[in-house]
């Protein structure tokens, strides 16, 4: 109801500034004429277009220079018309342009063209949290994108619009079957615990909690539980801004250690109501694919791995060379399993516009995408936003209310086919018998097809709303309260019936299962500020107080259920004959803070900027709820110095510092208590209780202390623009869960290691404007970082139970290896550096070598080239990096092998480098493979050099000028560089898919 | 309109007012729905129980005794000259059957950490019904009681896997992170002196008609077998002489009644967990195609059995087709749901009992008394009394009754061939990945990384 009444007076406002306008028209020639007649100055009338190179500029203001009376604006077509004299020259200045300066001399049309003024990119205000500030005046490290750049990827995920575009952040797609997760680091891993490295979500001023969502017993499509993060629609995003250092996190106190990111929403801007249309439709498919051996190959080394094992006679099991399985068979299992295409349609709609005082947006989409398996299988996004602005007359109140929601569906294979499509002997027989069912060829083998039938269901329903209020008390003083509230529900589904087993063994739906999973979490915060500010004769001081007040409560519900009468009833709980409650909880996360900024900034040029927070959390035992954070930063705007201000080539120059600490929480609830959990099982009629875990009431934050230097340069009108900076981050106080041996009772405690993790590195960007032509533009950004991770102390580490995980000075992503030396001519095993020299590969004596996984840098290259009504965008991520190869198990058992194993040892003397096959009867082939996997032989380069992303557009020409029309062709890793031989480089779980490359086609209309 | 954002900003400040007032509590949170604070547990006798229950289910679905593929009787049977597995891609048990197992494997890692896991959970409960007030001190034996012999019981089966490990005896996890180990001699004395006290503070008669909850007898059915496998005959001889005297409450069943639930000769087994379960066992080892989908006996053991043996009858099912002959244990026959529960997983029956007395005899001496023992076992099994004369013939006639008695039950063939030295000349020939050294698993790598004072790894890993 309230959006139609702001809609009206959208248009309402929209006629008014029409009408507005063609009054002013009237009144300069009314002047005009009054002026001719007056000073007796002969005058006369100009006219023309103003235009960007491409396209018209409306609302350009052109004046002429020294006569204050006359000016004109310029129209929608960008023409104007004014009087002046011959001689005069024209003043045509635009935001966002350079102010032109035009002789008339003696013209009566005068075209100008504009030249896009990249310095007006210091005046963008960016978004820190709980305040803005002008990108020129930032003390802190703030990385950005827009919606230009989400714009241009045919990507779902909010992590993905990011990937190789911001200095300092890397990112990595964790499985290519879609509504699986990403794996993100800002500024590296500051935490030894794996999980305790995400960085604090805030959509609009409410954080979002990123902890998975789903439960391990359903969502096994992905090697991790489902990430809520999918529920942000990138189409609705206008900016994402990264928090990187001190000056910018320390604000978030004990949540900014692993960095900040804010999501700002696209809100409605004041003009015409504007439709706009977007839709696309494309496909994906898996980038590589592993070189594995063919059916002869296979053979071969099969029979030479019962030679090699004395074995006289092939056993009745093995069917692969027995002669059960057609010799001469051949399939190629990745193509088969993996070699599908997914089907991408992409469409979303949103409606903006609005008065002065009040602006609307609303929106939505649906997306979908099938995967590359065989089967049908579906993703399915759909999502609506609105978003209302609202001001008083006298502009002290404020309103503004932003709210979306997602509903996603997804629907897969429970069971990622990854994993056999790599390992099924090639001859492995026909997945389909003639009559199309299933193939079982009489129980010799498991048909991994029939592990379709076991689905994974997932339904994710989420709400995040948040309404700002502010008044201006005083000119001085203001006061503001951001409320905010997030509900998600998740219910997922995983069924295994009986038809995954062979027909024959006669399985009914009695052995049927099902797992339910339903999580629900919901989240209120309220945050009231006051913000004073006032302008001196040379300085400003602005001085902001805030509180937090946090509250999240988790549901989770997990069931199963087994004994169905039929498969067609299997997802009804209520058909099953016995069910069983795997989990049920509540917890409850409660937080508060207070906090503040004091901004001071002299003669615009000397900028300090000093923030603190207290934080509490009910995730600490009594003693040690609270904690204080705080940061200082200063920038020093040295080009506005007198000795620069006339500087030709130098058009920015600033230096700037910070300092802080910040902290880290991401424990989990309750961990200081000691308790017993309800366990499911049930013992002579009583369910059990089992104790929770190990306590340890003490556990306090993390703290992680950043520092950082950076300058800025921007030359020749800021059409080079660099930023140089260099960071250091050190985190102390590890929370850690300890682990810990198993004759503990448990793997892991949480405590606070005295351990000192220290991330630094450089990273710099570049954003060069290489033409800006009339018709041809090219501007380029590259981001390069090099980063470098250390384990800097670490009392006692050689009697703790890190012994064997970490080494001082090194980073803390290693993994000790054994150090290969290759494959003993005489018997074909592989050989290992005896570090001890005690004739025996032992643990951990031998198991030394160092080996990093961490990138040693990583950036992007972006260019945009406009030609005309043409546009192409394209981004390469580079990574220098090592990784683990494939393991696929001892050569010659029952497994498929890499077609390079084929070259392996045979008989004494040979040189190879693979060692002898075996069919797991050979120990010390099996011991050798196993020692293999754990060294320096199974690590390999895994750089790579990606097109991540490309998009060329199309503006169509089109007679009426406030419509416009593009036509989008977008692709995203369609070329990968890389010596890695194992498939994607870009992988870090086994077994799963790797990410697709995509290819989408689309148009965008606006009118 | 103004007088609207007046209001609206006085309210915001009083709620912001009203909310920071109340701030000094805001962080309270009250417990979880399904935990309970660990004082609170001991103070109640049933919350205390459903600790101490918990941790028998623990044992029955994870870890060494679990009757799932997992637990010894499947792996120990494939380890030894018992099963065979197909060697299908995913079969962990091909591991065992080939006699290749690695410091890495999972189901090794699973015998280690579940059993410390239980063994935990035993030590919480003695440390917490000892501070509690409330719990009288006929609850506290019944549950100290049966928390020590859970400590026995889990040690025993660590020891015979690993050879030496760590005895734990506490909730300590700042000690026991850096505990060492304990040889196996040592080993044995405490389990014997923990059992003897447990015995003593254990009822006679069961809590529970099906013999689901241990009583004193168990503890000393345990201790018999602990004093034979240290090869103190006399002690063994005594303390199986204790459990079988019990005649009211054990007796020898016929073989068809032997794995029933209230079969009267089980001494101590595991319920399943839900109402009309039957036991992991019969899932696992129950196929009706061939070829078989996991493990199947072997045929040295299948063609062993004398003839008119009731056990091959009734204990061994045979599945073929044309000329494949497979065969699968059938102790335990329900594989799937029952109305009622028909079956429960034994992990003692009486029947063992006479077997460790027959063996203590012999080493005593007590040939014809030994032959006693034997002979009541192998006369159920509808078999004549052995023919066997001398002490080293009633020795190896043992070791043959034991395999035919106890076969894919809880690894006994194992621990059999593993006490009497026998494992290299047996298996050594039947099997081609057989080593000496695989008389001991590798403990599991983490742990050794864990804990330094672990070292060294087993031989031969």
């Amino acid at each position: 109801m309230n959006n139609y009444s702001f809609y009206k007076d959208g248009k309402a406002l929209y006629c008014l500034i029409f009408m507005g306008m063609l009054l002013s028209f009237s009144s300069v020639c009314a002047k005009n004429f009054y002026r001719n007649n007056f000073f007796f100055i002969q005058q006369h009338q100009i006219q023309g277009t103003i235009s960007d190179g491409s396209n018209p500029l409306p609302g350009v203001t052109i004046t002429v220079k020294n006569k204050t009376n006359s000016t004109a604006i310029s129209d929608y077509n960008g023409q104007y018309s004014l009087s002046a004299s011959p001689q005069d020259t024209l003043i045509v200045s635009f935001i966002g342009f350079k102010t032109a300066l035009i002789l008339v001399k003696g013209r009566t049309k005068v075209d100008v063209q504009l030249i896009y003024d990249t310095t007006t990119l210091q005046e963008v205000r960016v978004n820190a949290g709980y305040y803005s500030v002008k990108e020129s005046e930032r003390t802190g490290s703030i990385a950005r994108i827009t919606s230009k750049d989400i714009e241009t990827q045919p990507v779902t995920n909010v992590l993905a619009t990011m990937q190789g575009r911001m200095a300092g952040v890397s990112i990595t797609q964790t499985t290519g079957v879609p509504g699986g997760g990403f794996d993100i680091k800002i500024r590296g891993q500051n935490s030894l615990r794996s999980e305790g490295n995400t960085p604090l979500y805030i959509i609009d001023g409410v954080p979002f909690s990123s902890e998975s969502i789903g439960s391990a017993q359903t969502s096994t499509s992905f090697p991790t539980r489902t990430s809520p993060l999918n529920g942000i629609n990138p189409d609705t995003i206008e900016s994402i801004e990264i928090l990187k250092d001190a000056d910018a996190t320390s604000i978030y106190g004990s949540r900014g250690a692993n960095g900040v990111v804010l999501i700002t929403t696209k809100k409605g801007k004041q003009g015409r109501t504007k439709f706009s249309i977007n839709t696309s439709t494309g496909a994906g498919r898996v980038t590589h694919f592993l070189k594995l051996m063919n059916t002869e190959q296979y053979l071969k080394m099969r029979k030479q791995a019962f030679i090699n094992d004395g074995l006289a006679e092939y056993s009745p099991l093995d069917y692969d060379v027995n002669g059960t399985w057609d010799q001469n068979r051949y399939t190629n299992w990745q193509k088969e399993f993996l070699g599908g295409t997914a089907q991408i349609t992409d469409l979303n709609a949103t409606i903006s516009g609005g008065s002065e005082n009040t602006q609307f947006l609303a929106g939505g989409s649906y997306h979908t995408q099938s995967t590359v398996f065989p089967g049908d299988f579906l993703y399915s996004k759909g999502s609506g936003q609105i978003s209302i602005n609202h001001q008083s007359n006298d502009s002290k109140f404020k309103f503004s209310f932003s709210t979306g929601y997602n509903i996603q569906s997804n629907n897969q294979p429970s069971f990622d086919l990854t994993y056999d499509a790599r390992s099924l002997p090639p001859n492995a027989p026909a997945l389909f018998n003639p009559g199309g069912e299933l193939n079982w060829e009489n129980g010799t083998w498991i048909n991994p097809l029939a592990n379709l039938n076991t689905e994974f269901k997932s339904k994710t329903n989420d709400l995040t709303a948040n309404t700002i209020i502010s008044y201006e008390i005083s000119s001085a003083l203001s006061f503001k309260t951001n409320l905010g509230y997030t509900s998600l529900f998740n219910d997922e589904t995983r069924v295994v019936p009986s038809t995954i087993y062979n027909p024959s063994l006669n399985v009914t739906s009695a052995s049927s299962i099902l797992f339910v999973n339903n999580t629900g979490r919901s989240s209120w915060i309220v945050e009231p500020q006051i913000n004073w500010k006032k302008d001196f004769e040379s300085s400003s001081l602005d001085i902001l107080v805030g509180s937090t007040f946090q509250s999240q409560r988790n549901n989770r519900n997990v069931q199963s259920g087994t004994g169905f009468n039929s498969n067609s009833l299997m997802y009804n709980m209520a058909a099953a004959r016995v069910i069983r409650v795997l989990s049920n909880d509540e917890t409850l996360y409660k937080y508060q803070a207070f906090f503040g900024r004091i901004n001071y900034n002299l003669y615009q040029r000397y900028i300090l900027n000093l923030t603190a927070r207290r934080d509490g959390s009910s995730r600490f035992g009594p003693r040690n709820q609270y904690a204080n954070f705080g940061a200082g930063g200063f920038a020093w705007l040295f080009s506005k110095e007198s000795f620069f201000k006339n500087s030709k080539w130098l058009s920015f120059g600033k230096i700037r510092t910070s300092y802080g600490t910040t902290g880290s929480d991401q424990i989990g609830d309750y961990q200081f208590l000691d308790t017993y959990t309800t366990s499911s099982a049930i013992y002579n009629g009583i369910t059990g209780l089992a104790p929770s875990r190990l306590y340890n009431a003490d556990f306090r934050w993390e703290i992680n202390k950043k520092f950082e230097v950076a300058a800025e340069l921007g030359f020749h009108q800021d059409r080079i623009f660099t930023t140089i900076a260099w960071y250091q981050n050190r985190s102390s106080n590890q929370l850690v869960g300890l682990p810990l041996p198993g004759t503990t009772g448990f793997n892991s405690i949480q405590a606070n290691l005295n351990a000192v993790v220290e991330n630094s590195g450089l990273e710099l960007t570049l954003r060069t404007a290489n033409f800006a032509l009339k018709n041809f533009s090219w501007t380029t950004n590259i981001n390069l970082t090099f980063a470098k991770n250390k384990l800097v102390s670490f009392p006692d580490l050689e009697t703790s139970p890190y012994s064997e995980k970490y080494r001082i000075g090194s980073p803390i992503n290693i993994e000790l290896q054994y150090n290969f030396k290759g494959v003993n001519q005489q018997n074909g095993i592989y050989e290992f550096e005896d570090k001890n020299g005690d004739g025996l590969i032992t643990f951990p004596e031998d198991k030394q070598t160092v080996a990093d996984f961490s990138p040693k840098y990583y950036g992007g290259i972006q260019n945009q080239l406009i030609y005309k009504r043409l546009s192409l965008d394209f981004l390469f991520q580079f990574v220098k990096q090592k990784n683990k190869t494939y393991p696929m198990g001892p050569a010659g058992m029952m497994s498929n092998q890499q077609q390079r194993i084929v070259n392996s040892w045979n008989q004494p003397g040979n040189s190879t480098p693979y060692q002898i096959y075996t069919t797991g009867y050979n120990d010390d082939a099996l011991t050798g493979n196993y020692l293999l996997d754990e060294s320096t032989a199974s690590i390999t380069d895994a750089s790579f050099i990606r097109l991540k992303n490309i998009s060329l557009s199309y503006n169509v020409p089109l007679k009426h000028n406030e419509t416009q029309l593009k036509i989008m062709i977008q692709g995203q890793n369609l070329l990968t560089f890389t010596k890695y031989p194992d498939g994607d480089p870009e992988f870090l779980s086994y077994g799963f898919l790797p990410p697709l490359k995509v290819i989408t086609a689309g148009i965008q209309l606006i009118f | 309109m103004k007088a609207f954002y007046r209001i609206t900003l006085y309210a915001l400040f009083l709620t912001t007012t009203v909310i920071i007032s109340s701030c000094e509590s805001f962080l309270e949170v009250d417990l979880p729905k399904s935990q309970l604070a660990s004082s609170a547990v001991f103070e109640d006798y049933n919350t205390a129980e459903a600790a101490l229950l918990n941790i028998y289910s623990n044992i029955r679905d994870k870890g060494i005794l679990t009757g799932t593929g997992q637990g010894i009787s499947n792996t120990l049977g494939n380890y030894t000259d018992e099963l065979v597995s197909s060697e299908t891609p995913n079969n962990f048990s091909v591991n065992f059957y080939k006699n290749s197992l690695l410091p890495s494997n999972t189901t090794v890692n699973g015998f280690w950490n579940a059993s410390y896991n239980q063994i935990y959970a035993a030590n919480a409960i003695i440390e917490g019904t000892e501070k509690s007030q409330n719990l009288t001190l006929e609850q506290k034996k019944q549950l100290q009681g049966e928390a020590l012999f859970i400590r026995s019981l889990l040690h025993f089966y660590l020891a015979q896997l690993f050879g030496d490990i760590p005895y734990i005896t506490d909730t300590d996890y700042k000690k026991n992170s850096s505990v060492s180990k304990t040889s196996v001699a040592v080993l044995y004395e405490k389990i014997s002196s923990d059992l003897k006290n447990a015995s003593e503070l254990l009822p006679l008669q069961y809590l529970d008609q099906n013999r689901v909850r241990p009583n004193s007898i168990t503890a000393k059915a345990l201790l018999s077998r602990i004093y034979l496998y240290a090869k103190l005959y006399e002690s063994a001889s005594n303390m199986a002489s204790s459990v079988l005297n019990q005649q009211e409450i054990y007796t020898l069943e016929t073989t068809d009644k032997v794995f029933l639930v209230t079969s009267r000769e089980t001494i101590w087994q595991l319920q399943a967990g839900v109402a009309g379960r039957n036991t992991a066992e019969a899932t696992y080892f129950t196929f009706t195609t061939v070829p078989p989908p996991q493990v199947s006996l072997t045929g040295s053991l299948v063609n062993s059995f004398e003839p008119g043996d009731l056990r091959r009858s009734g204990w061994i099912k045979t599945v073929s087709k044309n000329t494949a002959v497979f065969y699968h244990p059938f102790k335990y026959k329900e594989n799937n749901a029952t109305t009622v529960s028909k079956e429960y997983s034994i992990i003692f029956r009486t029947a063992e009992q006479y077997l460790i007395r027959a063996e203590a005899r012999v080493y005593q001496g007590d040939l014809i008394g030994a032959k006693e023992d034997l002979n009541k076992v192998r006369n159920r099994a509808g078999l004549n009394d052995t023919s066997a004369v001398t002490q080293q013939e009633i020795i190896t006639a043992l070791i043959i009754e034991r395999r035919h008695e106890l076969f894919t039950e809880q690894g006994h063939r194992f621990f059999d061939l593993k006490r009497t030295g026998m494992l290299d000349s047996v298996l050594g020939d039947s099997k081609s990945g057989w080593n000496s050294t695989d008389n001991l698993m590798p403990i599991p790598q983490s742990e050794l990384t864990l804990n330094k004072n672990l070292m060294p790894q087993n031989p031969g890993y």
